[in-house]
């Protein structure tokens, strides 16, 4: 399985593209504070420097690092992403492999409680929970995670429903398993693909997330982010455009190649669709 | 330009109602009709300006009320609802001699009733500003339907400086005489005797007023209509100046880096005028009961640490005057500013915020820091953030490491007035029209009270600076007012309770077509009586 | 279908079981809501510049902010469960008027784009799917993952920059030109025109989604068995593609519309900020910073409500399209 998978994701090129890319974000934010040692917050210049110049990517208002901002900011941005979705995807699987699993009232619960959550407007939720906590680093995974899990729980449900029925779990519930042990051992790896194909995706949709929530005003003041940046730099849109126009493309970008692998990976897992 | 004018009836009569107001008018070509565009931001939550006095409502109000007085540029009254006036030489009887056949919006006559409904009933009840303002007063007397007699328990000289119909809008009494003053329901349908109507206002839109034709100044106002509109986005503000679908803007409505593009293009004019009885002040509040900054080596040390050159030029783009003191220089002009304080903007301002900190006991530690705090933000938008991140780099150079905080102004105003939860906080506060209205508060012993929102919330005091304002707010003298202030500013620059970064200027965008739009102290809070179109 | 009294008992009893939902929404909100530090009376005097400490009382009393949270909660559901949103003391309205002032524009803007998203997306995905691995497909796919990638902000900052600052073609902001006071179809055409940028912007990342679902699904209903079949009878391809394929694949494409009528109202906080759309999402925006609670639980009250009306339609509009799925 291994060697096919790999064959087919490296084979699809925008998927490859996008691979090379976010390894390329990874590898420039996690090297963020070698690259651009220090507070990117800090002023190194004057103010308004354009790009390729002594800075690659020029200065903004205050005469801060651009580059240092999009190093910097790819790391709030990642992190932020990353475990919003973790704690969203862990959340809808769980609450998903539940009501799946038992069905009848649990299910039933659980379903109206999903529902509940998809009536709510979700993004104005998400200001208000920040709002409420203060903008800072956890308060926005806190809220991106509330309010992204749903669509993961009905997946799994949707899942473990059909898996429910096949053959080795019914063996396995007949060997007296425990029903977690089934719920994770036995099901779960089964279903992990969707639910990873889903959580790729998710990442992409929590950066917009989060970068649209700095732009409001409602980031951490403390965490250099593109969305941040956009924000800071909208009023200069037209006097200096590559302040906004520089971590605009960065969120473009990293978001467009998140998309990519996240569909090469499905496509790779689901090679019926590609042969169409 | 005064010669060359032809009179025609209308014009001379108005050119006569300019010539009773006392003011210096030339004879303009002033042109009838037109619709001037107002940018207002943000959108007020009501027009019940009698009510509230949130900043954006007097935007809108200031043309549809009138006020008892006008002010010129030199701060004294000029006369408007009133005609003229006298007050006793103790200070304790004002009487008003009210214009006659002013007629409100519904032609309904202006009396010496309404002006005794609106300061007992409504301003000295409901008015947040008011309350204070008349405290002194304890009646209004009507002996005519011309003539209306303040009594005050004491003299309130800084009480002449707040009857602007922004400030102080005289209502009618048949309609907000009856029901609940604080819910009416002609609440948001603002009626006065102004030179504009109040027509409609449609929510997160606009707010239209039409002339009034019956306005008692004859011939005014020349425009016909105006439409203060709300836009939330900046950019979109700017916009809409820069296209010339909107005419007029200020109190930092477009963001002060396109101030300068915008001032750049022929059309358009820019001023920082008429803020005078506003007085904006830019400062960071100091607890000064949270350790270390109730040590004053500590609060004179973070002083000197800010760079308030710095902030003015790249945050404010060179919209700020350097502040001294608790004082704003505008109170040059009535002989209350004083420069003779400790100068915190020195050159050497790091080395000594170093020593001052070493002295106090905070030398530095092995990573360069001496210690930890956090710093609140003002939660009134970008320059604030941006200024906010300046100040932190700032205090980083002194050892000084800040984290920052930016909440919402519910939050903030919980945490800075009520819960006190803070070190330093970035604030905005106004001198307003007189020291008495706009100062005290941030000093005065007896305004440290948990829960008022922009009083003493550094809770720093003295008895000796108590003093000095009790006896400011009860003296006629200008000379005696100004020598207790020179103390005053001189004793509380030295106890550096707030840190006073810059007199804020506020640029007013104007479109050069429209003329004599900004024409007094009070600026956007003014009638635009005078305003006309040149075609 | 056909409307007989099972599809009318069918709606009833639908709505009946959003009831509890609804007021579920309104009640957590509630108690999240008391959360928040500082009051509506706290903000007034803060905008005020201050205030004295009676008048914030008076304040607070007028509010009802004096009361114990239960019995405020209890009262305000009470109030609800009367279709009465009660008073917003900030803006001096009752919270209804308010609200339905809003809610014009919001559902012009939400109504147009869906419909452009959705009819724009079903036809460029038709357009992909007719033509697999041409240049044809290829451009369209392309757009839209990158369309998928965009931020909705941004790309309404650039729009503006583009067609109403460099090229001058269409307003900046706005719902309609305020000078004018246009009337009758001038008003209409006016708006029309005001609405162009927005509903490009706030459409842009819902047709991509959209092309790509109706392109996936496309060439997913291509392979079915019933096609196959179709085939295999000599149909011709054109008849296959739009008479069974394009019905079925609609499908999909329908329900995710419907499922995100919750998240168009959110992202429309966005836009309706960036181009000054007088809509609901700016007042909700504006009264959470205000603590203007009964407004804000208005809102999320009447667009919970919104949602499942929605989805009602949607679950409609499936027995139309594919009349094997049966009333459950």
């Amino acid at each position: 399985m291994q060697q096919p998978f790999w064959r087919r994701f490296v084979r699809n090129r925008p998927a490859a593209f996008g691979l090379a890319f976010l390894a390329f974000v990874v590898v420039l934010a996690l090297g963020a504070p070698l690259l651009f040692p220090g507070d990117p917050f800090r002023m190194v210049d004057r103010t308004f420097l354009p790009p390729f110049g002594a800075y690659l990517f020029g200065t903004d208002s205050l005469g801060r690092d651009i580059a240092a901002g999009i190093a910097h900011g790819g790391r709030t941005s990642l992190m932020v992403g990353l475990v919003a979705t973790v704690v969203a995807v862990s959340i809808g699987t769980l609450l998903g492999a539940l009501a799946g699993f038992y069905r009848g009232w649990i299910d039933d619960a659980l379903m109206r409680f999903t529902e509940f959550f998809q009536t709510i407007p979700t993004f104005l939720f998400a200001i208000v929970l920040v709002a409420i906590m203060s903008p800072s680093r956890g308060s926005i995974i806190l809220a991106i995670a509330v309010i992204s899990w749903p669509p993961i729980a009905r997946l799994v449900r949707g899942e473990f429903m059909a898996m429910r029925e096949r053959e080795f779990v019914q063996a396995a519930i007949c060997l007296g398993m425990t029903d977690l042990a089934i719920i994770f051992r036995q099901i779960l790896p089964n279903v992990l693909s969707p639910i990873i194909v889903a959580g790729s995706l998710m990442v992409a949709t929590a950066i917009l997330i989060e970068a649209a929530l700095a732009f409001l005003g409602l980031g951490d003041p403390n965490a250099m982010s593109w969305g941040f940046m956009i924000g800071a730099g909208r009023s200069f849109l037209r006097d200096a455009w590559w302040l906004c126009a520089i971590p605009g493309i960065a969120i473009l970008l990293t978001v467009l190649s998140i998309n990519l692998v996240g569909e090469g990976v499905n496509d790779a897992l689901n090679p019926r669709l590609r042969t169409l | 330009m005064s010669g060359s004018t032809i009179f025609g009836r209308s014009l001379a009569a108005a050119l006569l109602a300019a010539a009773l107001c006392a003011a210096p008018e030339f004879a303009l070509a002033q042109k009838r009709g037109g619709t001037l565009v107002q940018i207002t931001q943000p959108e007020p939550p009501t027009l019940a300006s009698y009510l509230s006095t949130s900043g954006p409502i007097g935007q809108v109000t200031a043309k549809i009320y009138d006020g008892l007085f006008e002010y010129g540029f030199d701060m004294k009254p000029q006369p408007c609802l009133a005609e003229s006036w006298s007050v006793a030489p103790d200070g304790k009887t004002v009487t008003f001699k009210l214009r006659g056949g002013v007629k409100f919006h519904d032609g309904k006559p202006f009396t010496s009733a309404d002006v005794q409904f609106t300061i007992m009933e409504v301003l000295k009840k409901v008015h947040p500003r008011g309350i204070n303002t008349f405290k002194e007063v304890t009646a209004v007397e009507t002996p005519d339907a011309q003539t209306a007699i303040f009594r005050l328990a004491n003299a309130a000289p800084y009480m002449m400086a707040a009857l602007s119909g922004y400030e102080s809008p005289m209502l009618p009494k048949h309609i907000y005489g009856t029901g609940d003053i604080r819910s009416h329901e002609s609440a948001n349908k603002p009626l006065g005797t102004g030179p504009f109507k109040f027509v409609e206002w449609r929510r997160g839109e606009l707010v239209r007023l039409d002339r009034n034709p019956d306005y008692w100044r004859s011939g005014q106002p020349y425009l016909e209509r105006i439409v203060v509109r709300f836009i939330p986005d900046s950019a979109t503000r700017t916009a809409l100046l820069e296209k010339g679908d909107a005419h007029v803007a200020g109190f930092g409505a477009v963001p002060y880096n396109d101030v300068k593009r915008l001032a750049a293009l022929p059309g358009i004019e820019v001023t920082t005028k008429g803020y005078e009885m506003i007085s904006p002040v830019v400062e960071i509040t100091i607890n000064t009961k949270r350790p270390p900054f109730d040590n004053v080596k500590v609060r004179q040390a973070v002083s000197y640490a800010v760079n308030r050159q710095f902030a003015i030029d790249n945050v404010w783009f060179g919209y700020g005057r350097l502040a001294t003191g608790a004082i704003s220089s505008n109170f040059k002009a009535s002989g209350l500013y004083s420069a003779d304080v400790r100068n915190y903007s020195v050159p050497n301002a790091v080395e000594m915020a170093n020593k001052l900190l070493d002295e106090a006991g905070f030398p530095r530690k092995a990573d360069g820091t001496r210690f930890e705090i956090v710093h609140d933000i003002t939660p009134y938008g970008e320059e604030w953030q941006r200024f906010g991140e300046t100040v932190q780099q700032q205090l980083a150079q002194v050892g000084i490491k800040a984290t920052l905080r930016y909440e919402d102004v519910a939050t903030w105003l919980k945490r800075t007035y009520t819960d006190y939860d803070f070190f330093l906080t970035s604030n905005f506060l106004y001198n307003l029209a007189d020291p008495v209205l706009g100062v005290h508060r941030s000093f005065h012993s007896a305004l440290i009270k948990q829960g008022t929102v922009f009083v003493n919330g550094s809770r720093w005091s003295s008895p000796q600076t108590d003093e000095l304002m009790n006896k400011a707010a009860l003296e006629p003298d200008t000379a005696k007012r100004g020598a207790y202030y020179a103390e005053l500013q001189k004793l509380t620059a030295e106890a550096a309770p707030i840190i006073w970064v810059h007199e804020l200027l506020f640029p007013t965008i104007l479109n050069k077509r429209y003329k004599d739009v900004i024409v007094s102290p009070l600026g956007i809070y003014g009638a635009y009586n005078r305003a006309w179109l040149d075609r | 279908m056909a409307i007989g009294p099972g599809t009318i008992l069918y709606v009833v009893r639908r709505l009946l079981q959003a009831v509890p939902i609804v007021v579920g929404i309104v009640v957590l909100n509630f108690l999240l809501l008391q959360l928040a530090p500082g009051d509506a009376a706290t903000v007034l005097a803060g905008e005020a510049g201050g205030a004295p400490a009676e008048y914030v009382a008076q304040l607070r009393e007028r509010f009802g902010l004096d009361r114990p949270m239960h019995v405020q909660l209890l009262l305000y559901v009470k109030n609800v469960l009367m279709l009465n949103l009660g008073y917003s003391f900030r803006n001096s309205m009752p919270v209804s008027e308010l609200i339905f002032g809003r809610l014009g524009p919001t559902l012009l803007l939400m109504g147009t784009t869906l419909i452009v998203s959705v009819l724009s997306g079903v036809l460029l995905g038709l357009l992909a799917a007719t033509a697999v691995n041409t240049w044809r497909d290829r451009v369209i796919s392309v757009a839209a993952v990158i369309a998928y990638a965009t931020p909705l902000f941004w790309i309404g900052l650039m729009l503006i920059l583009l067609f109403s600052i460099k090229l001058d073609w269409l307003p900046t902001t706005g719902m309609e030109d305020v000078v004018a006071f246009n009337e009758g179809w001038d008003r209409v055409l006016d708006i029309a025109h005001h609405l162009v940028l927005p509903t490009l912007t706030l459409s842009l990342f819902y047709m991509a989604l959209y092309t790509r679902m109706m392109r996936a699904a496309m060439l997913d209903q291509r392979g079915m068995d019933y096609v196959v079949t179709a085939r295999s009878k000599g149909l011709a391809e054109r008849l296959i593609t739009y008479r069974h394929v394009l019905r079925n694949a609609v499908l999909p494409v329908v329900t995710m519309a419907g499922v995100q009528v919750g998240s168009l109202l959110g992202g429309s906080v966005i836009v309706e900020s960036v181009f000054a759309w007088p809509g609901l999402g700016q007042l909700a925006f504006q009264s959470l910073f205000a603590r203007d609670f009964n407004l804000l639980l208005g809102i999320f009250f009447l667009s919970a409500c919104l949602v499942v009306v929605v989805n009602l339609i949607v679950d409609m509009v499936y027995l139309v399209l594919d009349p094997r799925i049966k009333l459950g």
